[in-house]
């Protein structure tokens, strides 16, 4: 599988400081986004201290990837799965470890959503509410759910999807790294097919921007960076309450096919803007 | 109150409010929003608020309702946003917002939290029981687990019956699709059928799947029975204990 991808984090129009942080870690096609949280400057540590460890036990071929940090690894995961999990457990415990030793850093925690693509096979990790799209035939579908309190009370049918988007307590989170010694991480498999979009992104862009939107902005931009360009501006225009960040991974098709010459002038085009935007 | 604004060439038409009863739109002269226009069909779409939220729903017309540039089978509304029916579109003015039958009381004492926050195990299960109890709204699972399955019914296929475990399910001929098409000039990807929270939902892949003989254009959720048409297979989507 091609891949294509780009990334952008903005401050958005109301906060002073940026607690997202995000990487994209080409030669591995790994993505990692997180939100991070508690007061003074404390959210920044806890997201780049989740994006640094990930990144680092990714990459590294050294590291535990058995499953040692996990307690119950899934037998039919991919050992990228079972790494990119254990990773975020390790990143857990690092925050978590990190607050406790001090005190001024009490209660920094962050959101986890990270994507690691290995031929055309998808790992998803996620803890906390940024989110993780799938754009592929024309449908936007969320990967991963949200584990924030209005979200799990529209689950249970106590909150309509229009309430929890009206609702005072959309930033209160039922996980999140960093706040326990332990955590319960969601991991997903999927196959990717050719032009598939993948968007991880945090509440600071989907509490602004619908998803038609969404859908709309990526079918529209061919190049990954502009497209979260647009999506950021976007979510800006409309009052950027929260820091936002994006990342867009584009699927390209392995082989050309029989017929693509027939197609090739719009490829061709499509191609070019990808790779002088991608990061 | 929610408000739908009928334009044309940016000039306001027609103005209708939307209250607890939905809102019709089309060439048909009897419509709460008629719109005199050829690429117009008689009942082309409604609104309506559904739970909330602001629904526009598509009557299968031919030429389609798009929602800011984007098809549309059923969308959100959201205050801004623009229906395109034919060359007229309809501002959406959702401002005022719905009927909502909501417990303004709880929602005063609750905090303004802005700072996102963590609740920790004890206090998250206390508002959850709290939630619940105030709520009442509270769905529970019915006994039994049930697995949705497709059965083909018509055309050439791997297998002649699909569990669909995964949340995402892939129709075609490529080798990676759940459902895999066999025969000449099958689409790599036909179709798709996707888990949400409150279903499965067929999509579109490279071909219009047929749902009990209507092509779909956006996600559909489909019911217990339907049949499904695409790449010259014909299955049924049925819920099996």
């Amino acid at each position: 599988m091609r891949i294509v991808s780009g990334g952008m984090t903005d401050l958005g129009r109301v906060r002073t400081n940026n607690e997202d942080c995000f990487r994209i870690v080409e030669p591995l096609n790994l993505f990692v986004l997180s939100d991070g949280m508690g007061g003074e400057a404390h959210g920044e540590v806890a997201s780049e201290l989740a994006v640094e460890t990930i990144v680092k036990f990714c990459m590294d071929p050294q590291a535990d990837a058995g499953g040692a940090l996990l307690s119950n690894p899934e037998p039919s995961w991919s050992e990228k799965t079972r790494r990119l999990t254990s990773a975020v457990h390790l990143a857990n415990k690092n925050i978590y470890e990190a607050a406790e030793a001090h005190p001024e850093q009490h209660g920094m925690g962050a959101t986890l959503t990270a994507a690691w693509i290995d031929g055309s096979r998808l790992s998803i990790a996620h803890v906390g509410d940024s989110r993780a799209y799938l754009l592929r035939g024309g449908t936007l579908q969320q990967l991963t759910s949200d584990h924030s309190l209005v979200a799990e009370q529209v689950r249970r049918g106590i909150l309509t999807a229009a309430e929890a988007e009206e609702s005072e307590m959309q930033s209160v989170l039922l996980r999140a790294l960093g706040a326990l010694p332990e955590i319960e991480i969601d991991a997903e498999e999927h196959t990717l097919f050719a032009r598939d979009i993948l968007m991880l992104c945090c509440d600071g862009l989907t509490r602004m921007v619908t998803e038609p939107e969404i859908a709309g902005t990526l079918q529209a931009e061919p190049d990954p960076t502009r497209a979260a360009e647009k999506l950021i501006a976007l979510a800006n225009e409309r009052g950027g309450v929260d820091n936002i960040t994006v990342i867009i991974v584009r699927v390209g098709s392995e082989s050309r096919g029989w017929f693509s010459w027939l197609r090739r002038g719009a490829r061709k085009k499509a191609a070019g803007n990808g790779t002088a935007g991608g990061l | 109150m929610a408000k739908l604004s009928l334009m044309f060439d940016e000039k306001t038409v027609k103005e209708v409010p939307v209250g607890s009863r939905p809102v019709s739109i089309g060439r048909s002269p009897d419509n709460d929003l008629p719109v005199d226009n050829l690429a117009v069909s008689n009942y082309h779409a409604r609104v309506y608020f559904e739970g909330g939220r602001l629904v526009v729903e598509d009557l299968d017309s031919l030429n389609g309702t798009f929602v800011n540039d984007l098809r549309v089978e059923r969308a959100t509304l959201h205050d801004g946003d623009s229906i395109w029916i034919g060359k007229h579109h309809i501002k959406v003015d959702a401002s005022g917002d719905a009927p909502v039958p909501w417990d303004t009381g709880r929602k005063a004492s609750a905090p303004r939290i802005n700072e996102t926050m963590v609740l920790d195990t004890k206090a998250r299960r206390d508002m959850l029981q709290q939630a619940a109890a105030s709520g009442e709204r509270m769905q529970f699972a019915s006994g039994r687990l049930k697995v949705p399955t497709l059965v083909v019914l018509g055309g050439r296929t791997d297998q002649k019956e699909y569990m669909i475990t995964n949340k995402l399910t892939v129709i075609g001929k490529s080798a990676m699709a759940t459902v895999k098409l066999k025969g000449w000039f099958k689409p790599a990807m036909a179709a798709q059928i996707n888990q949400r929270d409150d279903g499965y939902y067929i999509g579109p892949g490279d071909k219009m799947p047929l749902v009990n003989g209507k092509p779909i254009t956006g996600p559909v959720r489909l019911n217990d029975g339907d049949v499904i048409e695409v790449g010259g297979a014909r299955m049924n989507f049925v819920y099996r204990e």
